[in-house]
């Protein structure tokens, strides 16, 4: 069960199988009956335990939008080989996501530069203002995905750090 | 196809008294079994904390699909040898679900004696790569292994169905166009080096997972050199320069997500066709099986009572009712597969023999799996059936047994004595599936007849040196020799010496059964062709 | 009462309308505004004209509109700010006059001034008005000239040897701002002249460290203000008329956010000075057209008092719960004025009826500071039914991106009271469907069901006062769960790989032996 969600902030790692009868959900130790049936138009019945409600669904890649009982959430999916693999190559701080929809205004770093925690590794504008994002600790740059001037939308990867090359390693 | 109509008084003194036996019989397996799985020495499992690994059964939680069943195999294998110190033989087997396609998995067990191979874990192993040949089932391998254990390496090694049989084995799995994807999660060496090395596929964990003939230790002794277990063997190098292995991993986690994927790559192949209809929870309770089964191993119970809790909607269509009526004959619907199915209600005469051979020809020729209840004494001896011919009867019984092309199916339900355990296909007559029930047992004759013949002998023996024995000596004779005869009749030394492919609680029977004939389902179903029949 | 478009005296209107000026009306604007002042100009008979960056054209203006007309500029934003192009468009097109809508040029004086050079209608008042209120200093005078009430101030730069003096003269609660200042920053509230003097000197050395200035400005301090502002509508004429007061004291970062009307705060003389105020104010300054005069409201010590801020020389984002009350359709209103008509009635055949509530759905995350979302609207299901109006100028498919304002659309809400109009507007909120881009519907509905709210006990500074408004509430487990479920049963590896399990072993479920 190594697929999960993220929902804000929260992470939750869930599992889906099939039933006899429509699917179940497991999720913290626990398995409920669920369905959900998709009409073309987006509108949705979502079964949880016997009880139906409706709902609109949305998918967008990886993203899937939700109205339910007067509000709408936003649930991104993480492929478990992805998410995995983000976790291997170290702490997601080592992937600078964009805070808010904005874009490059300079870049104080390119792939191969050695940074220290605390060093400015570019200046995004967004709404008019600028924010400057900085090293969560020491390492080098991997690889930046935008240039000055590109746009680039909320949790968009601008940049990768990846942990500095042991001293004295053989070439 | 009518209903079977149960004859049985559940109220009875009978029912209740065998019921509270079977179940406390039930409890105890699944305690011995619970232990098997999940007891180990404290320090045994900080060791794999320590080496950054995952507990076996953590393992397969990971691997195997949410939601679906595990049907495990041999849960006690070893369990009465190596004074118990190696439960479940150091290896966890099955079939399970990965990525929606039926796998044969095969674990090591690295918190018992570090995954060592014993020799029933030898056996545990070639008998599941077996059933992967026998059903065509992709093979998952979690590869944890310290190796052979050396002081039984006479044991494990050489013989035809020691260690190499499961490269053998592998090798023609790979031939057959059956996949094998191996995830490497500690040290494979020497011959666990293998098990990677003959897969389609293998994925191996960054710093635990290692794979080499000889470790550092051999090396320095045998060439001198110093190597770290990285360089001799570690992800890095096998997946970037030897290609010994095909996809690194950071953690066990990842590793086995990436064999997920691997196995979702698989392609499924038609099944086998056989008849087949909606299934249908049987009418009467699988709970009332515990019921049905008797507290002595020589009382007679009626079989159509067990079929009843058995199949689908408790529908049994009988065939021959009333010819033969020691061996029932008929078909019913499992899980919704049509099967055949051959039980004792007696011993075996000619004419229940007959019978026997007869409908397993007939379920051969339609097609129809067989499923075989034993609860057999053997077949009916003395001058009468000797001069009717009771030999070659039972011959074309085995003959016809031996001999089919569709799947069979064994349950130990009660006694299997005697030829009756070949006639009814026992281990040696190739079942794809056999378990065995808690209370069940198997030998050659009963145990108290057996104890008493052995015992006649060597009372003769003395009573020819003038010794006239008295009752005490008599009993000190017998007694030892019943012990040791009960004890390798019990249904924990079969399980153990791995005669069955586990030891089931009665009501888990329908699933472990429906699991095994979808799983048989994958290798078509050749045309019959027999010997020759003794007419 | 709502604004009726089938009615007789529309009728009139729309036969009118064949003679007037101009027959077809150029729209310098995008969004909901576009698109509703669209619906006005087409109901009259008249044709109406878009301009259009590119990064509108899936909008519904754009396909509602008689023609459109693309306009390119260097940000989309700057196209819609290119008076040149924008006139140049109208003049291509044939329009004969232009509605500027609001924001963008709509009070630009030199954008008035050049429509009228080329000869076109200006859907809004003179540039010299535009002029006058656009500068605060000027407009503030011209009020405080007029007799009309303005926060009592005193302004160091004046006259720096009577500061001291003048500010005691500006009553208690009073407060300290450098002249230089900005964001808050070195301001000082003082509730008693004996802290006055001590105040002063401490405002002057923060305005000193923070600007480098160190004078002073001083004002009369409204505790809990609340923002209440008075519609106004003059024609060329010399007929001014009011139409009631709104409320928008429930503001994020100065941005409304919930506008009704009438205000929870008036009494009936109260809402009669204020609105005799304004109506004064336009009066005085022979204002032409749809307007809005802006007065901050306190009662802090007891007896109500306001305030003039600034008037808004345009149509206000929150002008239909105006129109909702009076039965008025202000855009109507602005054309006939353009077009020369007198208003043709008098304050006294003006009248409300009912409460009209509109909240400003805007692609926003409240809980991370009111910070903009973007993204495509995969999903957009509109509220319907009696007493809910949605001004919306955003369509499925289209994308929410980060170039122009976050308001998507307004929901406006009306009942026969207050309590009915919330009641309607929670339910609208839970059937305003839009998803693809986060919006803040979830935040209203929680502000809506506030008790300060329900109460009417609201004032610009709610929000920070009430954090827990903004915060996402913690999610029930049965909710969790079916979102999970949701998104699970809709994300196709977690699906195909339930599916993939054969009959048999989905039948069995979680088993072993």
């Amino acid at each position: 069960m190594n697929h999960a969600f993220k929902l804000g902030e929260a992470e939750y790692n869930l599992g889906l199988s099939r039933a006899a009868e429509g699917y179940r959900l497991h999720v913290g130790g626990r398995s409920l009956a669920v369905n959900l049936h998709r009409n073309d138009d987006g509108s949705a019945v979502l079964t949880l335990d016997g009880r139906s409600e409706p709902a609109v669904v949305a998918v967008r890649g990886d993203e899937v939008f939700v109205h339910l009982d007067g509000d709408s959430y936003a649930l991104r999916y993480e492929h478990p080989l992805q998410r995995l693999a983000a976790q291997a190559h170290g702490s997601a701080e080592d992937q600078v996501r964009a805070p808010m929809p904005g874009s490059i205004v300079a870049l104080h770093v390119e792939a191969g530069s050695s940074v220290a925690r605390g060093d400015t590794l570019l200046v995004m504008e967004s709404m008019k203002m600028e924010t400057t994002l900085t090293a969560a600790r020491d390492g080098v740059v991997e690889s930046v995905h935008f240039a000055v001037g590109q746009s680039f939308d909320r949790d968009a990867l601008l940049l990768e750090l990846m942990a500095r090359p042991e001293q004295g390693d053989a070439p | 196809m009518k209903r079977i109509e149960s004859r049985l008084n559940c109220a009875s003194a009978e029912f209740q008294a065998n019921s509270a036996h079977n179940r406390a019989l039930a409890e105890a397996f699944r305690a011995m079994q619970h232990r098997a799985r999940h007891q180990r020495p404290e320090r045994d499992m900080e060791r794999l904390r320590a080496q950054n690994k995952l507990f076996v059964r953590d393992r397969l939680k990971l691997l195997l699909d949410p939601g679906t069943p595990f049907l495990e195999f041999s849960s006690l294998a070893a369990n009465e040898a190596y004074d118990g110190d190696v439960p479940g033989a150091a290896l966890v087997t099955g079939i399970g679900i990965v990525a929606g396609r039926e796998v044969v998995v095969n674990a090591g067990d690295a918190s018992v004696k570090g995954g060592a191979w014993y020799p029933l874990t030898v056996k545990k192993i070639v008998r599941a790569l077996d059933i992967a040949i026998e059903n065509r089932l992709p093979v998952v391998h979690l590869c944890d292994s310290a190796g052979g254990f050396l002081p039984l390496q006479a044991d494990l090694f050489a013989d035809r169905y020691y260690a190499g049989r499961i490269f053998r084995n592998q090798s023609v799995l790979s031939k057959m166009g059956v996949q094998q994807v191996s995830i490497v999660l500690g040290h494979c060496t020497a011959g666990g080096a293998y098990v990677p090395g003959l897969s389609d596929y293998s994925v191996i964990v960054r710093g635990t997972g290692a794979i080499f003939l000889a470790g550092p230790p051999l090396v320095k002794a045998a060439t001198g050199e110093d190597v770290t277990v990285d360089e001799l063997g570690g992800a890095d190098m096998h997946t970037s320069v030897s290609g010994t292995a095909d996809y690194p991993a950071s953690s066990e986690e990842e590793a086995i997500a990436i064999a997920r994927d691997i196995v979702a790559q698989f392609n499924r192949r038609e099944k086998a066709r056989v008849e087949w209809q909606a299934p249908e929870a049987p009418y009467y309770d699988p709970q009332e099986l515990y019921g049905v089964l008797p507290r002595d191993i020589k009382a007679q119970f009626d079989m159509h009572e067990v079929i009843a809790r058995l199949v689908d909607g408790s529908r049994f269509h009988e065939y021959q009712p009333n010819y033969g009526k020691t061996l029932v004959c008929g078909y019913a619907h499992l899980w919704g597969y049509k099967i055949g199915i051959l039980a004792n209600n007696g011993v075996l005469f000619n004419d229940s023999s007959l019978k026997g051979a007869h409908f397993i020809e007939l379920c051969n020729q339609n097609r129809t799996p067989i499923l075989f209840l034993q609860n057999i004494t053997g077949f009916m001896v003395g001058r009468e059936y000797e001069r009717r011919g009771i030999t070659k009867d039972g011959a074309k019984m085995i003959m016809a047994v031996s001999c089919s092309e569709v799947p069979k199916f064994t349950v130990m339900c009660h006694g299997s004595f005697g030829a009756g355990n070949y006639g009814m296909s026992g281990r040696a007559f190739d079942s794809r599936f056999l378990f065995s029930w808690p209370q069940s047992q198997i030998s050659v004759m009963g145990a108290e007849q057996a104890a008493n013949t052995l015992a006649e002998v060597k009372i003769r023996q003395l009573a020819r040196h003038g010794k006239q024995l008295t009752a005490a000596e008599i009993a000190a004779i017998r007694d030892p020799v019943v012990a040791e005869f009960r004890r390798k009749s019990s249904a924990y030394w079969s399980t153990s010496e791995i005669w069955d492919d586990g030891m089931l609680d009665p009501v888990d029977t329908r699933n472990a059964l429906g699991i095994a004939i979808s799983a048989a389902l994958n290798t078509p179903i050749a045309e019959p062709r027999y010997g020759v029949f003794r007419m | 009462m709502t604004i009726d478009n089938a009615g007789n005296a529309f009728a009139q209107v729309r036969e009118r309308a064949r003679r007037w000026p101009f027959g077809r009306v150029l729209i310098a604007n995008r969004g909901e505004i576009a698109l509703r002042i669209l619906r006005t100009v087409q109901a009259l008979g008249l044709e109406g004209v878009v301009v259009y960056h590119a990064a509108d054209r899936h909008a519904p203006a754009v396909h509602a509109a008689n023609q459109a007309v693309q306009i390119t500029g260097a940000t989309p934003v700057a196209a819609y700010l290119d008076a040149d192009q924008i006139v140049r468009a109208a003049l291509d097109s044939g329009a004969g006059a232009i509605h500027p809508g609001y924001g963008f040029l709509s009070e630009n004086a030199g954008f008035a001034r050049k429509v009228a050079a080329a000869g076109l209608a200006f859907v809004g008042p003179l540039p010299e008005q535009i002029e006058l209120m656009g500068d605060k200093v000027r407009a503030r005078a011209f009020v405080a000239a007029g007799g009309f009430p303005v926060a009592p101030s005193a302004i160091e730069d004046d006259d720096p040897a009577s500061f001291a003096q003048r500010a005691l003269a500006v009553g208690f609660p009073l407060l300290i701002k450098p002249a230089a200042g900005g964001g808050g920053k070195g301001m000082r509230i003082v509730r008693q002249a004996e802290a006055l003097a001590r105040e002063i000197e401490r405002a002057r050395s923060e305005g000193q460290r923070y600007f480098g200035d160190g004078r002073l400005y001083v004002e009369r301090y409204v505790e809990n203000p609340r923002h209440i502002e008075v519609q106004v509508l003059g024609d060329a004429h010399g007929n001014v008329v009011h139409l009631f007061e709104r409320e928008c004291s429930v503001q994020r970062r100065f941005q409304k956010i919930v506008e009704e009307t009438p205000s929870p705060a008036l009494d009936a003389a109260t809402r009669a000075r204020i609105c005799d105020a304004a109506a004064g104010i336009a009066r005085k300054a022979g204002y032409r057209n749809a307007g809005t005069v802006e007065f901050i409201f306190g009662t802090g010590s007891g007896d109500p008092v306001f305030y003039f801020l600034e008037m808004n020389t345009r149509l206000q984002v929150e002008h239909p719960v105006t129109e909702q009350i009076t039965g008025k359709d202000l855009v109507l209103e602005q054309l006939r004025v353009a077009a020369g008509e007198p208003l043709g009635y008098s304050q006294a055949q003006i009248s409300a009826r009912g409460h009209a509530i509109e909240f400003r759905i805007y692609a926003e995350d409240p809980a991370r500071g009111y910070t903009p979302t973007t993204g495509p609207v995969l999903a957009l299901r509109l509220p319907e039914g009696e007493g809910v109006r949605v001004d919306s100028g955003i369509a499925q498919g289209q994308d929410v991106t980060a170039a122009f304002d976050p308001m998507l659309a307004k929901l406006i809400v009306t009942g026969a009271d207050r309590a009915g109009a919330i009641a309607r507007a929670d339910r609208a909120l839970a059937e305003f469907v839009l998803l693809g881009c986060k919006t803040n519907t979830g935040f209203l509905r929680r502000l809506l069901g506030h008790p300060a709210f329900v109460a009417g006990e609201i004032h610009t500074g709610f929000l920070d006062a009430h954090p827990e408004i903004a915060a996402e509430p913690e999610l029930p487990p049965d909710t969790l769960h079916k979102l999970l479920a949701a998104a699970a049963l809709s994300t196709r590896p977690l699906r195909d790989g339930a599916d993939a399990v054969p009959d048999l072993h989905a039948a069995i479920g979680d088993w072993s032996n």
